[in-house]
């Protein structure tokens, strides 16, 4: 099981510099993060027995920190969804303290759900992408899962810098994580979004109104009520503007310098499409077609996708104008994303995680604090404004802190 | 200021010297000799020097005119002066003088200039100045200051004059200029119109008039009896470098005349127009046929400035044994040449073989050219041996050829082609050799064109279908009879260019029914488009005729301007653009919305299976990713919810700008790298994840099988 769980392991691990601020801290990769020398697949045919000839910045970062790279496991086709995930997993087995997950519609907050860990999406443009491989430019980046918060926040204080060679990064000043034991969050306002209530199945809304009683009782946090009147299109405006980008940005693998390459092709048209056909499971390219459809049938949608995607933004900002972060529940229990065979299921498991990456917020899934009629934690996540990322870690660890030693049911 | 007490700058000469006077304009260019500053002060008029000496300039004079840049506006008041011997300037009409400075006020500042806008020396001997070529978009962009050029002005206020020297002259005429509208509906002249969206009607439009042609006839019904007008036309052709999508023209129109009456007015009009040019054309003009035009000079607008004109020989060969010429008469084709005069020296035989035979006639669409040359009284040519000494000397006789002549034969089955492709060879020579005279204009009138021309629909008008038959009993189902029909057109051509053009007009509603009908057109197709107009004919519409003129043709040809954007103040680019403006441009949704423009952007109906496995086909092949057979419902059904998302998000579109990204994007360079060869390609890393190398390349299928 282990041995298989694993798409690569580091055999030979270098003695970190001395002192370290991860302190030889052991950390898990997706083979979608370049590390030189690594099989880097990105769970993908398109990328059959590539390896990457250079580090992404973001390992260059954890290993000058002090991090061990331990190896990758396996992940979703170029991170689209969880099947066929085992970080998580692993992480929640001791093999490593921390994982870096690509978070496109949620994963890594959903799978640290599933396996009761804490997973961290930071605001967009704070990580380097560089060295990643991704699909959805504007809404993914590296996500952080671990057992411990405070893993979590040491291996953000490494990875949250400046690179000059993305040039997607915020020209913000980044968050400073080193801030995050000294916050005051015993006084955080939280709030949930009505309209986000309106979306809850009834076994759902039981679970979600105990975790917010528990977070007022234990934690001292009452939680108040906005509107952010489209939250209902957040899904939509998340699968226009994902796939488009992602038939864009997919359109790379040709099999001509990398990958997998058709051994049937009469000639060059050929080639292209049976390599490339060949390359994507069905997940992936029904999210190809419909970007495709959307690009060349009806592009006056994913420019109108966007205008949404503009208003949006300003909602959301408006809801939190006085509020330190949104309240909602990580998982839905009916929809399981490990088995989502279809996008429409996908989405619909990650319904309530996908809405951060639309817009770019941070966003921290904490374990423990709910427990749905069936005894399973369904998860509890925290959606902050952009770049207020140690203000949310800080809510989090308050709560989870204050949750300690009470049961979950 | 007192515009009374501004002196022109152009108007001083030396019978000015000693007064006083006060000028204001714009500093042309500057010429510091550290104590004593020279500046050219340039205003409509023209340029004069001025000069700030310590002398005789009071010292805060001379101090703030050491700020004067280039294109500052100023007023200078000063005293007029003979210059000294030996510095007089023969570049500006007052160069015998210069004005010394007495006062001088900065009226306004200038900003660095995007480009020179002097173009007078302020010494003699210099190059003059403003030669060289500035981008166009540029001198678009910034149009306001390219007119400030002389030359530029110069060319507006000429193209002013030409206008007016029509009104005078159409107005003695007993012409009445009448404006017609602009917001019309599409009339037949057969461009695309430009289309005007219409609020108080959601989903219909107006058209910017092609051509006032309808609302000049009707003015015809409504007895003005002889009508004029300058009016702005608009034609959404596709691009071209000497054309605009608005253009001006003079349109006429008069009842109770006949082609005379046409020839004899613009005859004297176009002598009048070209007068303001210095340009005075012979009369009376020549006229031609049609037929007659493209059977010597294969153009419909034969440019007269110079011979070559067709020679048929078709009948001199009509017992060769040549077999090209054989099979292309057997074919019932034809045979015709041209002789370029005492030319033999500058078409060498591998010119005429290798680029004119080879290369230059087929572009122009024959399959190849014959040349002979008279060398010491006989023909000289690579296929002369298969002529007979009688068809070589009738060609002699034909052509008139003597020694140091050049002839160049076309033969083709299709007469047209022959006619073409020799009129366009006849051009290609006489231009390589130099054979236009400069400064000649040859104008003539064009006229009996075709009525008709075969389309692969059927007939189309070659003018309009307004346009009067040369009879009129002919039957409209006889295709034959049909497109022998000659048309009461005529077109006034210059220098190989059409000017402009008109006919007599049909006034029998019978017989213009008679034409939509041999043009195919249905009884309900007509009277969308022109019942309003044909009933206007049924009301006692007398006899009447019309011509129009392209006016920027026109006045870019009087001014020898090299192209219509020169003579028009603020034109579009090529690409149909105004770099000042920037029009075309975006309008927002919101004003989309209120005209109504949004609800047609996408049809609702959904399309049927069979599109639905094609959107699949398209989708596979645009995004070049194959699907199985198990694959294709799954995508089918992916789909079927994306065409439901696309709808969702339509509707709730909303008027935001688009966002693109969370984290707001910025073109960025990225810093402190130089180029370079990347390492990895460098130590052929990058060939390490190939599938398929070959000789130090990625390997890939061939294009095709």
């Amino acid at each position: 099981m282990e041995s298989t769980a694993f798409t690569f392991r580091e055999t030979s691990l270098p003695s970190p510099p001395s002192p370290s601020p991860l302190g030889h801290m052991r950390v898990l990769i997706q083979p979608n993060l370049s590390v030189r020398g690594w099989p880097t697949s990105a769970g993908s045919r398109a990328l059959e027995g590539f390896e990457a000839l250079e580090d992404a910045t973001i390992v260059t970062l954890l290993s000058k920190a002090g991090a061990f790279l331990i190896g990758s496991a396996h992940m979703s086709e170029l991170g689209l969804g969880l099947s066929g995930d085992t970080v998580a997993q692993l992480i929640a087995q001791g093999q490593a303290q921390i994982g870096i997950m690509t978070d496109t519609l949620g994963e890594a907050r959903l799978a640290a759900a599933h396996a009761r860990l804490f997973g961290f999406k930071p605001s967009q443009g704070t990580v380097s992408r560089l060295g990643l491989i991704g699909l959805v430019p504007s809404m993914e980046c590296c996500g952080v899962v671990g057992r411990n918060l405070e893993d979590i926040v040491s291996a953000m204080t490494a990875i949250s810098k400046r690179d000059p060679q993305d040039v997607s990064m915020t020209k913000e000043a980044l968050p400073d994580f080193d801030s995050v034991p000294s916050l005051r969050s015993e006084t955080a306002r939280l709030v949930v979004v009505e309209e986000y209530l309106d979306t809850l199945e009834s076994r759902e809304a039981r679970a979600f109104e105990h975790a917010l009683r528990r977070i007022e009782r234990h934690a001292g946090l009452p939680v108040k009520q906005v509107h952010l009147p489209d939250y209902h299109l957040f899904a939509p405006i998340h699968q226009v503007v994902g796939s488009v980008e992602a038939s864009s940005s997919a359109g790379k693998y040709d099999g001509v310098r990398y990958g997998h390459r058709t051994p049937s092709a009469r000639n060059w048209n050929e080639m292209y499409l049976n390599s490339r056909g060949e390359s994507f499971n069905t997940l992936i390219k029904s999210y190809l077609f419909q970007g495709a459809y959307f690009q060349f049938e009806r592009y006056a949608s994913f420019e109108n996708a966007c205008r949404i995607r503009a208003r949006l933004l300003d909602q959301a900002r408006e809801a939190m104008a006085d509020t330190d972060c949104l309240v909602f529940l990580t998982r839905r229990p009916a929809h399981d994303p490990y088995r989502a065979a279809t996008i429409k299921a996908t989405y619909d498991a990650f319904a309530s995680t996908l809405a951060a990456n639309v817009t770019g917020q941070p966003s921290i899934q904490i374990p423990g604090l709910v427990a749905d009629s069936e005894d399973d934690d369904l998860g509890v996540l925290l959606t902050g404004p952009a770049l207020s990322d140690p203000l949310l870690l800080s809510i989090a660890l308050h709560i989870s802190k204050s949750n300690k030693g009470v049961s979950l049911t | 200021m007192n515009a009374c007490e501004r002196t022109p700058c152009g108007i001083l000469r030396s019978s000015h010297v000693g007064t006083t006077i006060t000028l204001a304009g714009w500093v042309d260019s500057l010429r510091d000799h550290g104590e004593v500053l020279f500046i050219h002060l340039r205003d409509r008029s023209g340029v004069v020097q001025i000069v700030f000496r310590p002398e005789s300039t009071p010292f805060e004079v001379c101090e703030q005119a050491a700020f004067l840049r280039n294109e500052f506006c100023v007023s200078v008041q000063g005293q007029v002066v003979s210059r000294e011997l030996g510095t007089e300037n023969p570049h500006i009409d007052s160069g015998q003088i210069e004005v010394v400075a007495s006062a001088l006020t900065v009226l306004n500042k200038s900003e660095t200039l995007p480009f020179p806008i002097s173009e007078k020396s302020m010494v003699a001997g210099a190059r003059p100045q403003g030669e060289e070529a500035i981008n166009e978009d540029l001198r678009l962009q910034y149009r306001y200051l390219d007119l400030r050029r002389p030359s530029m002005q110069e060319r507006l206020i000429r193209r002013h004059q030409i206008t007016a020297c029509v009104r005078r002259y159409l107005d003695e005429q007993g012409f009445v200029e009448v404006e017609t509208p602009m917001l019309t509906k599409s009339t037949p002249e057969g461009a695309r119109d430009y289309l005007v969206p219409s609020r108080h009607h959601p989903g219909a439009f107006y058209a910017l008039p092609q051509s006032p042609q309808l609302f000049k006839q009707l003015l015809m019904v409504s007895g003005l009896e002889r009508y004029y007008q300058i009016v702005r036309c608009f034609r959404d052709e596709d691009l071209r470098p000497n054309r605009q999508p608005e253009f001006t023209q003079l349109d006429l129109e008069a009842s109770f005349i006949d082609e005379e009456f046409i020839y004899t007015l613009f005859e004297e009009l176009a002598v009048r127009m070209f007068a303001v040019g210095g340009i005075s054309l012979p009369r009376p003009f020549p006229r031609m046929t049609w037929k007659e035009a493209v059977e010597t000079f294969g153009t419909d607008r034969p440019d007269l400035r110079f011979g070559m004109t067709f020679v048929d020989a078709t009948d001199v060969f009509s017992h060769t044994s040549y077999s090209i010429f054989r099979r292309i008469l057997d074919r019932r084709g034809c045979i015709k040449g041209i002789n370029v005069k005492g030319q033999s020296a500058s078409l060498s035989k591998n010119v005429l073989q290798n680029e004119y035979a080879k290369e230059i006639v087929p572009g122009f669409g024959a399959k190849g050219m014959t040349w002979m040359r008279m060398v010491e009284g006989r023909l000289e040519s690579n296929i002369v041996q298969f002529f007979t000494e009688h068809e070589q000397q009738q060609i002699i006789q034909r052509f008139a050829a003597e020694s140091g002549d050049v002839l160049l034969l076309i033969a083709d089955p299709s007469w047209q082609l022959v006619c073409s492709a020799l009129g366009q060879l006849r051009l290609h020579v006489a231009a390589r050799l130099n054979l236009v005279p400069p400064g000649a204009y040859f104008p003539l009138w064009v006229h009996s064109f075709p009525l008709f021309e075969a389309t692969e629909q059927g007939l189309s008008s070659n003018h309009h279908p307004f346009t009067m038959p040369d009879r009129v009993d002919f039957d409209p189902s006889n295709m034959e009879e049909l497109l022998s029909l000659n048309s009461r057109t005529y077109d006034l051509v210059v220098n190989g260019e059409e000017l402009g053009g008109g006919s007599i007009r049909i006034n029998d509603r019978a017989l213009q029914n008679k034409v939509f009908l041999a043009l195919g057109l249905t009884e309900h197709d007509v009277e969308q488009k022109f019942g309003f107009f044909l009933r206007a004919l049924a009301f006692g519409a007398p006899p009447h005729a019309g011509i129009a003129l392209g006016m920027d043709r026109v006045v870019a040809m009087i001014l020898n301007a090299p192209s219509i954007r020169e003579v028009i103040a603020f034109p579009k680019n090529r690409s149909a653009y105004c770099p000042l403006s920037e029009a075309p441009s975006p309008v927002s949704r919101a004003q989309l919305a209120e005209l109504g423009l949004l609800d047609i952007e996408e049809p609702e109906t959904l399309p049927g299976s069979e599109q639905q496995h094609d959107l699949i086909e398209s989708l596979s092949w645009v995004s070049r990713i194959a699907l199985t057979d198990t694959e294709r419902p799954v995508i089918a059904e992916s789909l079927e919810h994306t065409r439901f998302l696309a709808d969702t998000v339509n509707t709730h579109a909303g008027d935001h700008e688009p966002l693109f990204s969370a984290v707001p994007l910025e073109h960025r360079t990225r810093e402190g790298t130089q180029p370079r060869i990347c390492p990895l390609a460098e130590n052929r890393q990058l060939f390490k994840n190939a599938p398929a190398l070959k000789g130090g390349f990625f390997k890939v299928a061939s294009i095709l099988e």
